[in-house]
């Protein structure tokens, strides 16, 4: 049903940018269109453009956070992309904060 | 004529003009239990449409793409007996089910069982979060019932109703809420903690009123305790069955609420998303369940300040109440979802 | 006051779960030589069955339905005395109810049971987790005519079906209807484990139990 749903009306999570207006739904409450326009003006792209798997399959490579092809190359895989997606999308995400107090000296 | 199916899955035949009568009685029986807006012709139509299309799968126009939570996450290919741990499960919902979120779900699925393996869930949750990338949720049930016997130390309401003892079945829903609250507080802060993004309390009322204050009373705890922890409520059913029948959150008496009035409650307890509920119905149509179950959402969706998902699956937003929810109708909920209920996600 | 308006109220007392002005109700009606058996039907049962839409829809609870059902038992029973020079008017049927084996919802079935009983049936509530041979012994040494199973999960719905083998393996398929629900349950899943009806929810419950007795 999962698979069903994605290709219905889904987003396309890692394939596209589903991800990223998921977390600012979950992380700042944000509705979906205020959401897609915020990943949009942080990827500086249309908001159109947010559900292609070409484009962003593309940026995803350029910006080095993550995608469904993690081995190809020298991409950003797991934590390491959510490092670079907090700092792109200018928000905490709990185990990026974890990893960073976890891996310091106080 | 049109082939679609009845809320148990069978198949039927319908014209378009009896496609359009059911949407109609589907909407009509909303607006009466819910005492909500109808939908606009417009949108009726729209939906007819929906149903009427020959294709076996629809989908949304390009644009009209919405976000994708799930309730039971791994839970979903555990129970297949596949073989497989929770972190590869949600790597393949990452890159191969094009999930936009993630949700790590313990076999049991209750809080009441989990709070004595916290431990292990949390290496799952610590391990996950280090090789997915989409944000990742720890879901369970509230599951209310589990703290009355003999499953638990409270009496059972269920039993007591029925007897007559009306206020010891009030006093042992209430006492069972304080017991669920706790385990609910501390299985959430121990997987956030652990990594996750957030928390996402599943088919909650499923008991009724009581289990909803619980739910409710636990999102303030954790809100006020991790002001940025992702908290999602999902429902249980369209309405909170009123089991305690006075039970209150806010001043707000919980019984009998529906979508459109539970969503201001998850808001003010510190909710981060909504997930609405309509049951299908299994003896009437498709048709009638979607323009029905639309109806509702859509209220609740315009009643919130939050994004609100609706549940699209086995039983509820239309699917019918089969084990292998077939896809003609499974898309078409999910297309009518996004395109008429204007749904922040589902 | 005219005899609808009367009627009325005595429907309202039990649409107000008012158990006082029920019995008080009661006792008016054969003070002024109503029908008993006319205040019963138009009076109570027009109550009760009204409880029974708000119930569904949310807007009366299971409290409140319950004290409904009270006052309906309290006041049919004065009412009742009344009938055959005060032979008790007989139940309407003999209901056992039961959550299958392995499954511990028990909140439906508690509806059923209080609905069943403030529509007049005289009622088994076995309980939740409860055996097909279990079942079948009860409805035996009861007398049932129907015998009620509730499944609330896809994995114990199956035990629906062994209670209707267990009962053509006996030999008792005819003695008692059955009459099945649950969250996954369907009228599809009904025909084909050979179930006599399906329901819905609590309402429907009753309404079925009621068409498979006159049947």
């Amino acid at each position: 049903m999962a698979l069903t749903h994605m290709h219905a009306s889904g987003m396309g999570g890692i394939r596209t940018t589903g991800d990223l207006v998921a977390r600012m739904q979950l992380s700042k409450k944000m509705r979906l269109n205020e959401a897609k326009k915020y990943v949009a003006e942080k990827l500086k792209v249309s908001v159109d453009d947010l559900a292609d798997e070409v484009a962003m399959k593309e940026l995803r490579q350029d910006l080095d956070i993550g995608d469904v092809y993690a081995g190809m190359g020298e991409q950003a895989r797991g934590i390491e992309a959510k490092f670079r997606i907090a700092e792109l999308l200018d928000i905490d995400i709990n185990c990026v904060q974890r990893f960073l107090r976890k891996t310091k000296w106080q | 004529m049109v082939v679609t199916r009845m809320g148990d899955g069978s198949f039927i035949t319908m014209t378009r003009d009896e496609v359009l009568r059911d949407v109609e009685e589907g909407v009509a029986d909303a607006v009466k239990r819910g005492k909500i807006e109808p939908l606009s012709s417009d949108e009726i139509e729209h939906i007819v449409d929906i149903c009427c299309r020959p294709q076996k799968f629809v989908s949304v126009e390009k644009g009209n793409e919405l976000v994708l939570t799930y309730d039971s996450g791994t839970l979903k290919v555990t129970r297949l007996g596949i073989p497989i741990g929770m972190p590869q499960i949600l790597q393949l919902y990452e890159r191969v089910f094009g999930a936009d979120s993630l949700e790590l779900a313990y076999v049991h699925y209750s809080f009441k069982p989990i709070k004595s393996i916290v431990p292990e869930e949390q290496y799952a949750v610590a391990e996950t979060s280090l090789v997915t990338t989409a944000p990742l949720l720890y879901g369970a049930m509230p599951n209310l019932p589990l703290y009355t016997k003999p499953d638990g130390p409270c009496e059972n309401a269920a039993e007591l109703l029925p007897m007559g003892k009306i206020e010891e079945a009030k006093r042992a829903q209430e006492e069972a809420a304080e017991y669920a609250i706790k385990d609910m507080v501390f299985v959430s802060s121990g997987v956030y903690e652990a990594g996750a993004d957030g928390i996402d309390f599943d088919t909650t009322a499923a008991a009724g009123d009581a289990e909803f204050y619980a739910t409710l009373k636990a999102t303030e705890i954790l809100r006020e305790k991790y002001p940025d922890m992702a908290i999602e409520i999902g429902m249980a059913g369209e309405f909170v069955l009123g089991f305690h029948g006075s039970i209150e959150y806010d001043g707000v008496r919980l019984a009998g609420l529906y979508p459109h009035k539970q969503v201001g409650l998850a808001e003010k307890a510190g909710a981060s998303v909504f997930g609405a509920v309509v049951n299908t119905n299994s003896s009437r149509t498709f048709p009638w369940n979607l323009g029905r179950a639309v109806t509702f959402c859509k209220a609740c969706r315009e009643a919130a300040n939050i994004p609100v998902h609706a549940n699209v699956g086995m039983g509820v937003g239309a699917v019918p109440l089969v084990m292998t929810p077939p896809i003609d109708c499974v898309s078409r909920a999910s297309t009518a979802m996004a395109e008429v209920g204007k749904m922040d996600g589902l | 006051m005219d005899k609808q308006e009367f009627l009325d109220k005595v429907a309202q007392s039990v649409i107000d779960s008012d158990e006082e002005l029920a019995e008080q109700l009661a006792k008016q009606a054969l003070e002024e030589g109503m029908d008993p058996l006319e205040v019963i039907n138009k009076g109570y049962v027009v109550g009760i069955k009204q409880v029974g839409d708000m119930f569904e829809c949310g807007e009366l609870f299971l409290p409140e339905l319950i004290q409904s059902a009270e006052a309906v038992k309290k006041a049919t029973e004065i009412l009742n005395e009344a009938i055959a020079g005060g032979e008790e008017k007989k139940a309407k049927g003999k209901v056992l109810i039961a959550t299958v084996e392995g499954d511990i919802h028990d909140i439906g079935k508690a509806i059923v049971v209080s609905l069943l009983v403030a529509n007049g049936f005289d009622v088994v509530d076995m309980g939740r987790d409860v055996p097909v041979a279990d079942i079948i012994a009860k409805a035996e040494e009861f007398g049932a005519q129907v015998i009620g199973t509730s499944a609330l999960l896809t994995t114990t719905m199956v035990r629906q079906q062994e209670l209707e083998k267990a009962l053509v393996e006996k030999g008792l398929k005819g003695k008692f209807k059955t009459v099945v629900g649950g969250a996954p349950v369907t009228v599809r899943w009904a025909e084909k484990i050979g179930a006599d009806a399906y329901a819905e929810n609590a309402g429907e419950g009753v309404n079925k139990i009621m068409q498979l007795l006159e049947g």
